[in-house]
């Protein structure tokens, strides 16, 4: 079943598959290049503007050094200041940091794991545009000198409209928000691609390590961006029509802001820093030219920190005054950290060690990594100290420390991957001498500055003031620190000018240049839009090293799917553990639907930034209209593969199966969507119990009722679905079109149902947190059933366009699962919204 | 006890994150009950650490982590019977279920010395 | 109290050092050692003058000294195993030395550095928790305010006293301070005393600190709040009780409304003050409003602005003119619209106001 002609694969017909794999995967040139959704243009789209915003925030960088270099300086007012080091923190993190790791994964994972796309193509082009379009909106306010300047973290009440009355929070929260559109579907795509894509017989354990740290890493987004979503929301909503959730006095908590926005915070940093640590543990064996020590460890290790790092929120707030023993817990949840860390740090020795290792120019980068890491972890384990931490919070020890974990954990590791993959991003080598120049520049530049730091922080001097007196001997260690950071930033200028020549005047690289042991360097130097003519069999960790031979036969045309006359974009659907072929995924081709739905949601975050309500009203219904359109154009749509036509042997299309990739896509987005609603419970209990001024009525202003019959019709609408699944699965359609009407019929009563709930609540959502956080579930329900309803009936309309049958049964499963999910969920908000109340009272 | 370990299919890669779960659903647990706890009824401050909130969360870890350990046994013995993926599945597993015991503890050690509502 | 102070601003780093007694040569000889021959001044952590404090020194000498051993032997093995010689050796001796390497430095390395970390750091923090004492604390109310502190002794003899960006505390025993705030999040810390804690609109946290003996210490806001964070300094100052009992007393109310009319030289400043300052600043017996920091005692403390300017002969009327210039954004409304003749002797007549 692997291959299609195996005995014509003479230079014709060669020739041929080539031309017809590119006449299906092109990239169109021009203004429809704009239609692109292939992953390895995104995901060098993704890097180049990721770098960009590293270049904003680098010089944000040099302004705050300029500024605190002196005591009483002048450069910049107290107000420039605020903005300057707010938008330091938040272009780092959110704009440079995770969107360049998201497209190094982006554009390394499919061709790792043998696949020729990620699973949901038009997916990846939508969180593109949506990063680029929030990217400008947010940098833009800079321009405009009306940017965010209440701190990365947006505590309230600072950021709240009392005491930022301007737009600058707004920006922040409207523009985060829409950037993290794209994280989360970065999210959603690499789990579901790296679970169902990997070629034919690459088992979970036999998949790079890099796959693991990306898996953990996706699915660390999924579970982590939610929160901060929850609380940008929340916040916004106060500041813009004044629903008190982080008011004292409308009996709402600020402290529920540090909650949700740490409960994102501190995963982020491990969303950083695991694709990090896999670009080392991809890099040292390579160099080492043996396979890593431990892989089984590591795993461990990723998993590891991929679950405890939702343990330690509370860590950054330690001086809230929380009780000492639930401070404790926390602490040592934090230090539980330093195992998998240190794990690893020794997996990758061990590995050096049994090795031959070779000191090229991603190697130093690597070494200067550890040495940088390793010093920000120890300071990390300080830190996790509640006394100490009482000391050192929010001053330059802590601001030293983060620089250490960030840059040495993130940025010397992607210098490091950058250096190292660039023979395929451009099909030449590095040079080694600028690029050693560079190195030590940055690596001495970056020491200078936030060695020193530390001792700073020990003299007393706070974090982010714009200004200090002379006379507690911080001047001479602030002036050292500046002049370290412009010696780093003219190491990065000459890394930055080393890569721009290297495009030029590098040398051409052979095949596999590195001798590297995993499947992107069957790739040729650089990648065609379709990676591999041919996807082959891999049992192995390490097919490069035990099959040099395969990048030829892969080239060749030598193994699976490799014919594209049917004009359709395809990779195998495997099973997630084993590896085995299960279908033959078939991916949409380029399009503009992605584009236009991320313009329409920049007209909705601008139109709010402005308060035009109703044209953001408007943007909100074209952009679903777009994405509607969109996933209109699939399954047995002429548009996405209408011919359902296998070569004998082959396994069926997925869009002909029970099971494929769309599946596990909502299974992801219902969890993303679920830790949205768990935050959701959470700031709810939390309201509830812990804030100081809580007034809830005596009776729940829900009518139970109506909740109830409400449920009762989701239950039934959900249990049409089922049954039409279960009657699809049996080969029958008969009906399928009145069952899928029927669900969209009884998600409309809910919907009904839940909008009399609310007119008859009559909810004072600007006088009591109380009413205003009833009011956003409710919301939630409500959007929920009409997304539910449309769904279903937008099915029965397919089952009339024979897209949708026992032909192509795979779409209602899909939708089915939402409709469960729904169900699930509706039911905790009566118990936790209506039922509790009522039997625990206020 | 044989059906039991049987019934777990410790040799799904599923169990990689069935330990960390636990540890999670337990750290939510004591951290959200601690809070409501202390909401709800604080204990008297000269009463130190030697409250019934602080026996009856310690009471509730030594529980998770006897679960867990039992888990992590059964997945060594799942690990000794195959090879290959099974046993590289079962035995990451186990050694996940073994840290998952060990940081129960481990971050319940300060119930033993800290009064639990200042 | 005045003189100690003026002392305090001109003395040198190094001579200050010096002065101090034998436990701080120990600190002094180390940063020497570490070549940072920098001045620690009134904030330094590293200058601990209360227990607490000094507690969390320890802690972090010991940290550093066993952080750095952990560091330079990391570093030296990785750099090691770039230097020598390749081996050959079996796969299971391979995975003999693999086994050592993770399990020994991997597990059983960071395990016993964060267990020990964690019994001998957790029970430090218990000195700063309010647990009950056989004889109550004094209590000392911290509030923030964007820019700036108000402080309030409720347990004062004779009635609460009030002032602002000056916190005199009983030097010798422990002292409870209830702190909160009137607008965002600040954040009070006495560095040389011990740790930080947040100030929360809508909730009371409490930390206990002490110091030693009788001295100056700089405090600053360490929570993000706004333009001026930078400037909400607090200066602190411990003296002996019968001092701070005294100087409580000379604050009483009735005392500092006698003190506000005693000089009839400035009854113009006085109407002055009544039509416009009052609005927002309260000096005893003629005013009471809390919006901005008040006034009672203003004559006396030894800073302007927060820790702006240091109070000296005409200090306050240069203020008054120049306050959005040395404070931008700070919530004071300029005062263009009055003549230097008035600001000139409000701020002659706010001078005389020590207790």
């Amino acid at each position: 079943m692997t291959t299609r002609n195996p005995e014509a694969t003479g230079p014709e017909n060669l020739q041929k598959l080539h031309d017809d794999l590119s006449d299906v995967w092109g990239n169109p040139r021009g203004l429809k290049a704009l239609t692109i959704v292939n992953h390895t243009t995104l995901g060098l789209r993704f890097m180049v503007t990721g770098m960009a915003f590293f270049l904003i925030g680098g010089i944000l960088a040099m302004l705050i050094r300029t500024q605190i270099a002196t005591p009483d300086q002048n450069f910049l007012t107290p107000d420039i200041y605020s903005q300057v080091t707010t938008m330091h923190g938040t272009v780092m993190m959110f704009l440079f940091a995770i969107p360049i790791l998201e497209g190094l994964a982006i554009y390394m994972i499919p061709k790792m794991i043998g696949a020729r796309d990620l699973v949901c193509p038009r997916l990846t082009a939508l969180g593109y545009w949506c990063y680029l379009f929030g990217g400008i909106i947010l940098c833009f306010s800079m321009v405009l000198e009306m940017a965010p300047d209440s701190g990365w973290f947006m505590y309230t009440p600072l950021s709240s409209s009392e005491y930022s009355p301007g737009l600058g929070s707004d920006f922040w929260l409207l523009g985060i928000t829409f950037v993290e559109i794209s994280a989360l579907s970065a999210g959603v795509e690499l789990v579901v691609s790296i679970l169902r894509t990997r070629t034919q017989g690459m088992a979970l354990h036999k998949m790079p390590l890099f796959a693991w740290y990306i898996l953990a890493m996706a699915l660390m987004i999924v579970v982590g961006f939610p929160p901060l979503i929850l609380g940008s929301i929340l916040l916004e909503l106060e500041r813009a029509v004044g629903m008190p959730f982080f008011d004292i006095a409308g009996g709402g908590d600020p402290v529920l802001w540090q909650h949700l926005f740490w409960l994102f915070g501190h995963p982020e940093v491990y969303i950083i820093f695991l694709p990090a640590a896999g670009i080392v543990s991809t890099i040292i064996p390579v160099f080492a030219g043996r396979p890593i020590v431990g892989y089984g460890w590591v795993v461990f290790a990723i998993t590891v920190m991929g679950f405890v790092s939702f343990g330690l929120w509370v860590h950054h707030m330690f001086t809230v005054g929380i009780p000492q023993l639930a401070q404790a817990f926390f602490s040592a949840a934090s230090m539980l950290v330093a195992i998998p860390t240190g794990i690893q740090i020794f997996a990758w020795l061990a590995t050096l060690w049994l090795g031959k290792p070779k000191m090229k120019l991603p190697m130093l980068w690597i070494v200067g990594f550890l040495v940088i890491f390793v010093c920000g972890g120890l300071t990390g384990v300080m830190l996790a100290l509640v006394p100490f931490n009482w000391q050192v919070h929010d001053t330059h020890f802590v601001v030293a420390h983060m620089h250490y974990v960030l840059v040495g954990g993130m940025l010397f590791p992607l210098m490091a991957g950058i250096y190292y993959w660039l023979p395929l991003f451009s099909g030449r080598m590095p040079s080694e001498t600028i690029g050693k120049w560079g190195f030590w520049l940055v690596f001495i530049g970056f020491n200078a500055t936030f060695l020193i730091m530390h001792w700073t922080g020990l003299l007393g001097m706070p974090r982010r003031v714009y200004t200090y007196d002379t006379g507690f001997g911080w001047d001479i260690f602030n002036l050292l620190s500046s002049v370290g950071s412009f010696v780093m930033s003219a190491g990065f200028a000459m890394v930055l000018i080393d890569i721009a020549l290297h495009f030029r005047y590098g040398k051409p690289a052979k095949t596999n240049p590195w001798n590297a042991d995993t499947l992107e360097w069957a790739n040729q130097l650089p990648p065609s839009p379709y990676n591999f003519v041919s996807l082959p069999p891999v049992e192995t960790r390490h097919p490069l090293w035990e099959h040099p031979e395969l990048p030829q036969q892969m080239q060749e045309g030598k193994h699976g799917l490799a014919a594209a006359d049917h004009g359709r974009r395809e990779l195998w659907g495997t099973d997630p553990l084993t590896g085995k072929v299960r279908e033959i995924i078939h991916l949409p081709g380029n399009s503009w639907w992605p584009l236009f739905a991320a313009m329409a949601l920049a007209v909705v975050c601008i139109s709010l930034l402005l308060r035009w309500y109703p044209v953001a009203g408007v943007g909100v219904l074209i952009a679903i209209g777009f994405l509607l359109r969109w996933s209109w154009e699939n399954g047995a749509h002429p548009r996405a593969a209408p011919d359902a036509k296998v070569m004998p042997g082959d396994p069926p299309l997925h869009s002909r199966t029970m099971d494929g990739p769309g599946l596990w896509a909502m299974t992801t987005a219902m969890i993303a969507n679920g830790s949205f609603f768990l935050s959701y419970l959470f700031g709810w209990f939390y309201l509830w119990t812990v804030s100081p001024g809580w007034r809830m009525p005596d009776a729940s202003p829900l009518s139970l009722v109506a909740l109830v019959v409400a449920g009762v019709a989701l239950l039934g609408g959900s249990a049409l679905m089922e049954s039409s699944v279960s009657k699809l699965r049996k080969q029958q359609d008969s009906g399928l079109a009145m069952r899928l009407y029927g669900a969209a019929i009884l998600g409309a009563l809910q919907f009904a149902l839940i909008l009399w709930v609310m007119w008859r609540a009559d909810l004072a959502v600007t006088e009591t947190s109380h009413d205003a956080i009833l009011m956003v579930g409710l919301y939630y329900a409500l959007l929920h059933s009409a997304l539910g309803a449309v769904i279903s009936l937008l099915q029965g309309m397919r089952v009339g366009y024979r897209y949708v049958g026992v032909h192509a049964p795979f779409e209602p499963v899909v939708v089915a699962y939402f409709w469960r999910y729904n169900a699930v969920v509706f039911w905790m908000l009566i118990v936790a919204l209506a039922v509790l109340p009522r039997v625990i009272g206020s | 006890m044989k059906a039991i370990i049987q019934r777990l299919h410790l040799t799904h890669p599923g169990h990689f994150v069935g330990g960390l779960t636990l540890w999670s659903i337990w750290f939510i647990t004591i951290y959200g009950g601690l809070s409501v706890a202390c909401a709800v009824a604080p204990p008297d401050p000269a009463q130190g650490a030697l409250t019934s909130i602080n026996i009856s969360l310690l009471l509730l870890s030594l529980l998770t982590a006897l679960l867990l350990a039992g888990l992590a046994w059964g997945c060594f013995q799942e690990a000794k019977m195959h090879e290959g993926r099974r046993h590289f599945n079962a035995f990451v597993s186990a050694w996940l279920y073994v840290f998952s015991a060990g940081g129960v503890m481990f971050v319940a050690g300060p119930m033993v010395g800290l009064p639990p509502c200042l | 109290m005045r003189e100690r102070y003026l002392y305090h601003v001109a003395s040198l780093c190094i001579q200050r050092a010096v002065t101090r007694r034998v436990n701080r040569l120990t600190y002094v000889s180390l940063v020497v050692l570490l070549g940072l021959t920098g001045c620690a001044g009134d904030k330094s952590i590293l200058d601990p003058a209360g227990q607490a404090a000094r507690d969390v020194v320890l802690i972090w000498w010991i940290m550093l000294t066993f952080a750095t051993v952990v560091f330079i032997g990391v570093i030296a093995l990785w750099l090691y195993a770039f230097k020598r010689k390749h081996q050959e050796r079996t796969p299971q001796q391979e995975r003999k030395i693999a086994r050592r390497w993770i399990v020994g430095g991997g597990i059983l390395l960071p395990v016993f550095s964060v267990s020990a970390l964690l019994i001998f750091g957790v029970p430090t923090g218990k000195r700063m928790l309010p647990l009950p004492l056989s004889e109550p604390p004094e209590v000392i109310e911290v509030i923030g305010h964007q820019w700036w502190w108000e402080v309030r002794y409720p347990g004062a003899e004779g009635g609460e006293v009030v002032t602002s960006n000056q916190l005199i505390m009983p030097a010798g025993e422990p002292v409870d301070f209830h702190v909160t705030s009137a607008d965002v999040i600040h954040a009070f810390w006495v560095p040389r005393l011990g740790g930080k804690i947040d100030m929360l609109p809508g909730r009371v946290n409490v930390i206990r600190l002490e110091a030693d003996e009788p001295g100056i210490f700089g405090a600053q806001c360490a929570e993000f709040c706004g333009a001026q964070h930078a400037h909400m300094n607090l200066y602190v100052e411990a003296v002996e009780r019968e001092e701070y009992e005294a100087w409580l007393a000379d604050r009483q109310e009735e005392r500092l409304a006698e003190l506000a009319i005693a000089n009839e030289n400035f009854t113009q400043a006085r109407e002055t003050f009544a039509s416009t300052c009052a609005a927002c600043h309260s000096v005893a017996g003629l005013s009471s409003s809390s919006i901005g920091p008040d006034l009672s005692d203003i004559g006396a403390r030894y800073t302007l602005g927060a820790g702006v300017l240091p109070m000296e002969e005409g200090a306050i009327h240069y203020w008054l003119e120049n306050h959005q210039t040395l404070k931008p954004s700070n919530k004071m409304p300029p005062h263009d619209y009055m003549d230097t003749a008035t600001l000139e002797s409000l701020g002659a007549w706010l001078e005389t106001l020590t207790p």
